[in-house]
């Protein structure tokens, strides 16, 4: 059958009847091309992600909250810090950016479905069974990669790391790194050529232009990574000598790896700035302060993001300090400015505490922790004195959980009604904020102290006599109450299931971008009508036009 | 149309700034080459936007500020309404990378296998549509 969907204006008919046995919606899921579908495959997936690299964080914490080795061995616990990188890297926030951007963005730029929804469904497929054989490690002899997610060489290479666990780790990371690349140039061109009539560049929703500016930076920054990580397994396997120590292969790797690790940290931080801006001018009955200054913003994040990957790499001795110092200095700016205007949106706002705003202002603390332990890291003299340590941890802790999770669960809440048709609980997602909250910071702010006082990262064990073990132990009970916040979130997903059904296209009041113009959840094709866009708020406009025509005069 | 192409060629423009001052303070081969291909695939994209703007002469209706939803009315292009083919692609290069890890004799059936799924995807609505399925 070969479908052409209509310009929606056309009110579309009843449509298909929905499929109802297990089996058919199986493989109506199995060969979706549908962006929300696919987008929910992502989401489901990435989630499942996270609580696996958190039972394999708790096994680490558990550990180290006592001195002398509990029940891992060494190489176990190399393997599952490894793992939980990666996997909370590359397989949780990664594709939690697609999708969301899956689902979210062709609404809002009134668009059917993403330029090509096959290739959107490659993507998955890819990023599924890539991230599955390089968790399979753990299955076989030789255990998982155990050489951390950065994968230095020459520890990463055939001699230092031997087993099969190493060759998964590459192999299925490149293929989950092409599934990601695809998925950067759907979103690309999707949103240069599939926006809706009136829709301009300058009208966007800003979660829009990060998706967009996100997708460059995935253009830019996976094909060096899967290059590496391509190059390395040849070393591996067929013995060749790219990453040798002797021709300079250990300082080659990590600057092909940094190159990509730091648009990496923006591709992972720019989407959910993106889901905090969204959320920010709802709950403060205001429209975003500084829409433009927001965007230039982001172009500028995008374009410095690929001049500062040798940050990482102070300690090596051998790169231009006072070059890339400058540089991270410099990209600290439009991160200022974002704040600025994110401040600016709720000043004098009429300001309401939903969840989901609760979790923005969450995302907004933490990760401003982290900014500001980014600046004193960009800074030789003082890096130096804490490289490597807990206090790296810390920072970068504070910097990705702020964002990703913090802005995820954000995202979760706004947007339920809008993916399952159902108001998820306010009460159980107020004591989830809270648990996850207090969680966060009860693991990782004490871990600021426990680097300066001289606790290296990825060390299996201390003694008794460093005095590291009370603020281990924090750090473990908060860990603990971390994982235990998830419990309210899942126990609100199962007793809303049933609840009845929003029967409204914005169920928050006042939404602004076109996703809240369309029924909850959406029809196939996004659309059985769309608004005149006139700013860069159509459902708001659509809902309110005497306040537009107001802003008129 | 138009910030398309301009937001791609300031990319590339910039980067080609960066990638100089890099060179010229004393930065590495690496990131030089890095920085520089970047601007590379920035002006790729950006000259394509621009020759494709030049092309078609006239404002499209979502650059218009005026633009009517009916302004683009009519078929807006071949949506697959489901597919098969992308799991038999992605499961095939899934085999062509264990197999360069457990023996060449896999990756010989995986990328015969490729092949045919790759056909399979590009060539699926090729055939003419007698029936519908």
């Amino acid at each position: 059958m070969t479908t052409y969907a209509q310009r929606p204006t056309i009110a579309a008919g009843a449509g298909k009847v929905a499929p109802t046995s297990k089996g058919r919606l199986l493989v109506k899921w199995l060969t979706s091309t549908d962006h929300k579908t696919i987008g929910y495959l992502y989401l489901i997936t990435s989630f499942i992600w996270f609580l696996i690299a958190g039972l394999l964080a708790l096994v680490l914490r558990s550990e180290l909250a006592r001195p002398g080795m509990q029940f891992l061995s060494n190489e176990q616990y190399n393997q599952i810090f490894t793992m939980h990188g990666t996997i909370m890297l590359l397989m949780f926030a990664t594709p939690l950016f697609v999708g969301f951007a899956n689902v979210i963005m062709p609404l809002q730029i009134g668009a059917a479905d993403v330029a090509f929804p096959r290739l959107n469904m490659l993507s998955y497929w890819l990023y599924l069974f890539g991230g599955t054989m390089a968790f399979i490690g753990f299955l076989t002899p030789g255990g998982a990669a155990s050489f951390g997610w950065t994968a230095y060489a020459p520890l990463s290479n055939a001699q230092y790391s031997p087993g099969i666990g190493g060759d998964l780790w590459l192999v299925g990371l490149a293929i989950g790194g092409l599934g990601t690349i695809l998925g950067g140039v759907n979103f690309v061109t999707t949103i240069l050529t599939m926006r809706a009539p009136g829709m301009t560049m300058f009208r966007m929703s800003i979660f829009s232009w990060n998706v967009l500016l996100t997708s460059i930076l995935v253009l830019i920054a996976f094909p060096p990574l899967a290059a590496a990580f391509l190059a390395l397994e040849s070393d591996r396997v067929f013995g060749s000598h790219i990453f040798d120590p002797a021709n300079g292969g250990a300082m080659l790797w990590q600057h092909l790896f940094w190159f990509f690790g730091h648009p990496e940290v923006y591709i992972l931080a720019l989407p959910f700035f993106g889901i905090a801006t969204e959320i920010l001018p709802v709950f403060s009955r205001k429209p975003i302060f500084g829409y433009k200054g927001l965007i230039a913003a982001t172009i500028a994040i995008a374009a410095l993001s690929v001049s500062v990957w040798a940050h990482h790499m102070y300690a090596s001795g051998q790169v231009l300090l006072p070059f890339f110092s400058f540089m991270t200095f410099l990209i600290g700016v439009p991160t200022g400015v974002k704040f600025f205007n994110w401040i600016g949106t709720m000043w004098r706002g009429a300001v309401t505490f939903e969840t989901p705003m609760l979790f923005v202002l969450g995302f907004l603390i933490t990760f401003l922790f982290g900014g500001l332990t980014g600046i004193i890291l960009a800074s030789p003299p003082l890096d130096f004195a804490v490289s490597a340590s807990y206090f790296v941890v810390a920072h970068f802790h504070y910097v990705l959980f702020g964002t990703v999770v913090f802005a995820m669960f954000a995202g979760f809440y706004f947007w339920w009604p809008k993916m399952t048709g159902k108001m998820l609980n306010e009460t159980l997602g107020k004591i989830h904020f809270w648990t996850l909250f207090f969680g966060f910071h009860l693991t990782f702010l004490i871990q600021h102290w426990l680097g300066i006082k001289g606790f290296p990262r990825r060390y299996a064990d201390y003694l008794a006599t460093d005095g590291f073990t009370t603020m281990n132990m924090i750090s473990t009970v908060g860990s603990f109450l971390l994982a235990l916040s998830m419990i309210p979130f899942f126990i609100n997903i199962w007793i809303t299931r049933h609840t009845e059904k929003v029967t409204v296209d914005d169920p928050w009041g006042y939404g602004a971008s076109l996703e809240w113009a369309t029924s909850c959840p959406p029809p196939r094709h996004n659309f059985t009508s769309i608004p005149r866009i006139r700013s860069e708020r159509p459902a708001f406009d659509l809902h309110y036009p005497h306040m537009a025509q107001k802003a008129d005069h | 149309m138009k910030t398309g192409w301009v937001l791609f060629v300031g990319l590339a423009v910039f980067y080609v700034i960066v990638a100089v001052i890099y060179w010229q303070v004393g930065g590495e081969a690496v990131g030089i080459t890095a920085i520089g291909l970047s601007a590379g695939l920035a002006i790729i994209v950006g000259f394509y936007l621009w020759f494709t703007d030049r092309r078609l002469g006239n404002v499209l209706p979502e650059d218009n500020q005026q633009g009517e939803i009916a302004d683009s009315a009519g078929e807006i292009g071949f949506f697959s309404p489901h597919s098969w083919w992308p799991l038999p692609v992605a499961l095939s290069i899934c085999a062509v990378g264990t197999g360069l890890i457990i023996g060449w004799w896999l990756v010989l059936i995986a990328v015969g296998a490729l092949i045919i799924s790759v056909l399979g995807l590009v060539l699926e609505y090729e055939r003419p549509s007698t029936t519908s399925h």
